[in-house]
């Protein structure tokens, strides 16, 4: 693992997950900026540990350009578990502030639970996002210090608390402890 | 008592923390071996 201000690269053996998770963003990029947030963050660092979804935010889009994007997504052999019609996923779901869940087809997890950025946290997490390098692959993800003060300061349950302990021991050495204590009275 | 939560929560954190230093020790390719494996079992019983 090769650590940089902005970027790390990783030389991993893909699993499933991360298989998923790089096959999703491929389609995404080619429409929209994204991040990743939460668990997968820690998973994509080694915890030993899987989830059924990854949390992805997305800037805020049309309706036009939603719809360009799903039919991309449709027919790379992913479906959309919420609703199949995309004006009622993007008006009845992504409007109005509740994320969609896209899986393979055939398959209800793992899935990527897509949701429109709205808060500020989710702003700096886009903002000040991080790119994962591995081999040719680059995920887009929220700042380490954002993930370790949200699990710790918002989820709280023991599962957070073992992906912050993870990530805060794995990155010890180049963690921002001045952007780890604004991230956490950002949270407050 | 039938289960102490502070003391199992005690052992996995020595878990991560011993789990931490093995993957600081050794190659990527690895330590994600061993977790591809956990990861796509897990996933394939789902399939």
């Amino acid at each position: 693992m090769k650590i940089s201000n902005k970027q790390i690269i990783l030389d991993k053996v893909i699993n499933e997950l991360d298989r998923f998770v790089i096959d999703f963003t491929n389609i995404l990029k080619k429409h929209t900026n994204y991040v990743i947030v939460s668990g997968y963050v820690s998973i994509l660092f080694g915890r030993t540990r899987t989830t059924e979804d990854i949390d992805l935010l997305v800037p805020k889009m049309n309706l036009v350009d939603f719809k360009k994007l799903y039919q991309d997504i449709l027919s790379n052999n992913f479906w959309c578990i919420n609703a199949e019609n995309p004006e009622v996923i993007y008006n009845d779901y992504l409007n109005k502030d509740i994320a969609v869940r896209f899986a393979r087809k055939d398959a209800a997890v793992p899935n990527m639970e897509f949701k429109l950025i709205r808060t500020i946290v989710d702003k700096t997490s886009l903002k000040e996002s991080i790119e994962v390098k591995i081999g040719k692959n680059i995920l887009k993800i929220s700042p380490l210090e954002m993930q370790i003060a949200f699990k710790k300061k918002i989820l709280g349950a023991p599962k957070d608390m073992e992906d912050a302990r993870h990530l805060e021991k794995l990155f010890k050495d180049s963690l921002n402890m001045k952007k780890l204590k604004k991230y956490e009275q950002m949270l407050r | 008592m039938i289960f102490d939560k502070k003391k199992n929560q005690k052992e996995r954190f020595e878990f991560i923390d011993f789990w931490v230093e093995y993957m600081k020790t050794h190659e990527d390719k690895e330590w994600s071996r061993q977790q591809a494996i956990i990861i796509n079992s897990v996933l394939k019983r789902t399939k």
